[in-house]
């Protein structure tokens, strides 16, 4: 499984390196303005440094290891992770009403994040055994589908709506991405639309709420439409150049209750105005522009969906966190990638992006399995 | 797998080269969405920035917490114990304050207080975040109230918080029973859930704390709209708090009062139960904790003071306090004697001052001895050898399982923090305690309450209870009802039935009878009770604490208070048809009939009123 090679490094994906650590910076800087006042023991942007410190160390790890391994050992992670699962769901502790944590003792495990990855992984490793032909059709997808059924049930029922509907965006995009029958799409279509009500009824009120205050948020300033009005109010007030590096008035007021992990975008709006905003988002896109890169000049078909998978897990969330923060969407808590305060998060995007790494430095790589070179 | 790497790897060269073209279409899509990103951005901060800016200047929502009134405390006739006044205090918000020095100049003029005091505050809040309140002063009176309402403009960032506190209505009246509120901590903080604030008061102790939950009900909200300068436009919205739930407790206020005062200061407790529900109407341990001291929060000297204090009050004797039963426990060694059929009420020991054992004479407390006796004399007068006797034939183990069936041993489940649970020795637990056999020598010790034997007041007053009531051990409770804000009972709690006391009921009648001797006949140890129109049943209780050779020979007044022996004595009333039992038990009070026996009269006189006649000053022959 690992294997170092000369050829690896030159292979190295400076690109890919670069743009992740100016993502990073940016996220440091502004989380340090989030979060430098106001907290007790060790205040998030440091803690978050630690975080950084230990992703570099399972990028480093992931980077050795080729990725083919995770061909083989795909079905294993998957059940390991449905076992961590059904773990959160029995034993988890409950934080703001929902059951997404598992303690180990020196460090709170959220399953639901390393969920997400194991997503990519159990798809690119059973769609790249298929044999595709002219595209899925609906008997095709009835296998995939139970794969990922399983954990978003899982993972709904904590409730993490964010996280579910997450994996499902991943699975339509990769599914999508391996080729569907037309027919078969428009059947698809046909069948699920007349369901969303139906699944509507099943939202929790404060779910439904939020959809709600979405349509209409000056129905409701300080229920459910506060977060929304609120980083509206932040980002809006950014202007052009931004009031500041620390001199947000919105976001130091309390105002952003989650202002360091969901909300962290508003900040940088709040403070770097437009141009720091665009700034960001430019790097912060170049980076899902490598991911496809990556995609595209990985080795086999295993790679180019793997890759595949990781960017759009990326860009989904990514997507999400910035439509939410900025009135697009309801507020389902979903942390910014690489840019949010949080452990599990990061780690699992740095790992995928690390996975990015792998799969670029071997793509010339024509050996089997171990990578004999 | 090697296979399905080797198919994977089989895919023609044209079939991944589709797949990768695919990739520009999700490129563009990808684009797309992040075009709409930029565009949404560009027109919050660009087409409505200076909209939003002006938001975000000038109306600023300002959240203030509205503390709900925390639920009363009211005794078993709803006469009120603790209920709350509002308290004035003065904070500053530091963002709102352009000119901290100048403002608390102006300020300290008006609270005539030094500047430094308040810049001594400013410096402790400097690590919270800025929005959050400093609290300068507490509690201000109404004129300083009206004078700074007057000044409020020049005083921006400076404003009044109404706080409901607690007014004890009875000074230090239970105490220990009701605890007291402080400030809430980092830690409690942290744990706590339903919106705490920082300055929040909560329960730290006692009733306070265990029923903060239904105490505290639901605080409210009330948003404000505020401009750069701070100062409060328009209320955008309220949401009023939930008043908290009143306690009703089964406490008696009239019986408190009387039992704080019969201990008057010294170190002890007391506790009077009803035998038939385990409702406890008075229960004092002495000194009280002084509870005004804890409003606002205790200062490190009084508690200090509290902690080196030799008589200490921040112990709850009454289920904290482990003492040596002494003769209290003969009821215990009684019990087991009967039931196991080693005594009657007849059989008769000779008591001449002293048994021998093994070579050494554990005496009686009565030096010539109190010649032949029985059952009933030996429980009136208390004689020592009788029950050395009685516990050396039922042995230790067996003794051990008649005082747990009584309550001992165990914490009785009342429910305040930290019960003690005393101790029932037993061989096992001597070997598990000490790693060592049982001496037989121990059963002797153990048989008058002393040895290894401990207790709490509240514990000996369940078995005296016990005892009265026929058997039947109930769990002891201080809380009747939660009563919501409607008056209604939210919870209520019924009598529990914890156990009950091995031994037949006639055994037990027998006990009674040896109490009520104890009170009524010549040579009865417990004569302080006697009433000329009530039969009461008690027993007195001398609890060594050293066993100082060097102090055998002085007067008791000349032995120094810690190396004073402890004074029980418990009762029940009326003797044919119990309905209280009363404990008391002061600390190095010397001796039972004296020391604690006039607690427990002034205790009888209170409950059972004018109708009963107890006489004032009585001769008594201590043991």
């Amino acid at each position: 499984m690992f294997h170092f090679d000369k050829r690896l490094f030159v292979h190295f994906n400076w690109a890919l390196l670069l743009n992740t650590l100016v993502v990073i910076g940016i996220s440091l800087i502004n989380l340090y303005s989030a979060s430098h006042t106001g907290y007790f023991g060790t205040p998030p942007y440091l803690k978050q440094v630690y975080y950084y410190l230990a992703g570099i160390g399972l990028i480093l790890f992931l980077i050795g290891m080729d990725y083919r391994f995770l061909l083989k050992a795909n079905y294993l992670i998957y059940g390991t992770v449905l076992l961590l699962l059904l773990a959160a769901a029995l034993f988890g502790k409950t934080t703001m009403g929902a059951q997404r944590w598992i303690n180990l003792g020196v460090i709170k495990l959220q399953p639901s994040e390393l969920a997400k990855l194991t997503m990519v992984i159990t798809l690119a490793s059973y769609y790249c055994r298929q044999e595709i032909g002219k595209g899925f059709g609906l008997q095709d997808l009835l296998a995939p589908a139970g794969l990922l059924l399983v954990p978003v049930l899982l993972i709904a029922k904590q409730p993490d709506l964010g996280t579910a509907l997450m994996l499902v965006f991943v699975f339509v995009s990769m599914t999508l991405f391996a080729k569907v029958r037309w027919q078969t799409l428009v059947l698809l279509t046909v069948l699920i639309l007349p369901l969303i009500p139906l699944g509507w009824q099943h939202l929790k009120p404060y779910q439904r709420q939020r959809v709600e205050t979405l349509l209409a948020p000056e129905n409701d300033p300080l229920g459910a439409g506060y977060h929304i009005m609120q980083s509206k109010i932040a980002v809006g007030s950014g202007q052009t150049f931004g009031k500041g590096f620390l001199a947000g008035t919105q976001v130091h007021l309390d105002f952003l209750p989650e202002r360091h992990t969901d909300f962290a975008f508003s900040v940088l709006a709040e403070e770097w105005g437009f141009a720091g905003s665009v700034f960001f988002l430019v790097s912060y896109f170049l980076l899902v522009f490598l991911g496809l890169k990556v995609a595209q000049s990985a080795r086999d078909k295993f790679g180019v969906f793997l890759a595949f998978g990781v960017t759009s897990l990326l860009f989904w969330q990514a997507f999400v966190n910035l439509a939410m923060v900025l009135g697009l969407l309801p507020v389902v808590g979903m942390p910014l990638p690489l840019f949010s305060y949080g452990g599990s998060s990061l780690l699992t995007n740095l790992a995928g992006i690390g996975l990015l790494f792998s799969i670029g430095m071997r793509r010339f790589s024509r050996s089997g399995a171990g990578g004999k070179g | 797998m090697r296979q399905v790497i080797s198919r994977a790897d089989q895919v023609t060269e044209a079939e991944l080269l589709t797949l990768k073209q695919r990739i520009r279409y999700f490129t563009v899509a990808m684009v797309a969405l992040a075009a709409v990103l930029v565009i949404r951005l560009w027109y919050l901060q660009i087409v409505s920035g200076e909209e939003y800016f002006t938001l975000s200047e000038n109306n600023r929502t300002r959240l203030h917490w509205l503390s709900a009134p925390r639920g009363m405390i009211a005794d078993r006739k709803n006469r009120p114990l603790i209920a709350n006044r509002p308290y004035f205090n003065v904070t500053l918000a530091r963002e709102d304050a352009p000119n901290t020095n100048d403002l608390l100049n102006r300020l300290a003029q008006i609270l005539s207080v030094d500047v430094n005091e308040l810049l001594d505050r400013i410096r402790e809040g400097e690590d919270y975040p800025r929005y959050v309140p400093i609290l300068l002063k507490e509690d201000i009176d109404w004129k300083t109230l009206v004078a700074i309402e007057n000044h409020l403009y020049d005083l921006p960032g400076i404003r009044i918080d109404v706080l409901p506190s607690r007014e004890y209505l009875y000074e230090n009246l239970g105490s220990h029973l009701f605890g007291y509120l402080g400030r809430i901590n980092e830690q409690e903080l942290n744990e706590s859930e339903g919106g705490y604030q920082r300055n929040d008061q909560l329960g730290k102790l006692g009733l306070e704390r265990i029923y903060e939950k239904q105490l505290r009900g639901e605080p409210g909200r009330r948003y404000l709209e505020v401009d750069a300068q701070g100062f409060e436009q328009r209320e955008v919205s309220v949401q009023q708090p939930l008043p908290g739930s009143d306690l009703k407790l089964t406490i008696d206020r009239d019986l408190q009062e009387t039992a704080e005062e019969a201990l008057d200061q010294r170190a002890g407790a007391a506790v009077v139960m009803e035998v038939n529900s385990g409702r406890i109407l008075a229960m004092a341990s002495s000194p009280p904790l002084e509870l005004n001291k804890f409003i606002g929060g205790i200062s490190t000297k009084n508690w200090n003071e509290m902690q080196a204090n030799e008589l200490k009050p921040l112990t709850n004797k009454a289920t904290q306090g482990q003492y040596p039963p002494g003769s209290t426990y003969k009821m215990i060694v009684a019990l087991a004697g009967l039931t196991e059929g080693v005594i009657t009420n007849d059989t008769p020991f000779f008591c001449n001052g002293a048994l021998a054992f093994k070579g050494r004479d554990y005496h009686c407390w009565k030096k010539h001895g109190h010649g032949s006796v029985s059952l009933e004399r030996a429980l009136a007068e208390s004689c020592d050898v009788f029950f050395y006797s009685v516990g050396m034939r039922v042995g230790v183990d067996k003794l051990a399982l008649y005082a747990k069936s009584l309550g001992l041993g165990v914490p009785t489940g009342v429910g305040l923090e930290n019960e003690k649970g005393g101790v029932v020795p037993s061989s096992e637990w001597k070997k598990k305690r000490y790693g060592q056999p049982w001496h037989e020598g121990e059963t002797m010790s153990i048989s008058i309450g002393q040895g290894y034997d401990l207790a709490t007041p509240l514990q000996i007053c369940l078995m005296t209870s016990t005892i009265a009531n026929g058997g039947t051990r109930y769990r002891p409770q201080l809380v009747e009802a939660v009563m919501d804000v409607d008056g209604k009972v939210a919870q209520g709690y019924e009598p529990i039935v914890d156990g009950h006391a091995l031994g037949t009921a006639k055994s037990l009648a027998q006990i009674r009878t040896g109490m009520v001797a104890a009170v009524n006949t010549p040579h009865g140890t417990a004569s302080v009770a006697r009433s000329k129109t009530m039969l009461v049943g008690a027993k007195t209780g001398t609890a060594q604490v050293v066993k100082v050779e060097q102090y055998k020979h002085l007067k008791e007044k000349d032995i120094p208070y810690k190396y004073r022996d402890h004074a029980w004595f418990t009762c029940f009333a009326p003797a044919e048809k119990p309905e209280i039992a009363i404990t008391v038990l002061v600390e190095h009070g010397l001796h039972g009939a004296s020391g604690a026996g006039p607690v427990a009269r002034k205790l009888l006189k209170e409950y059972f009123k004018e109708g009963v006649d107890i006489k004032e000053e009585v001769l008594i022959e201590d043991e």
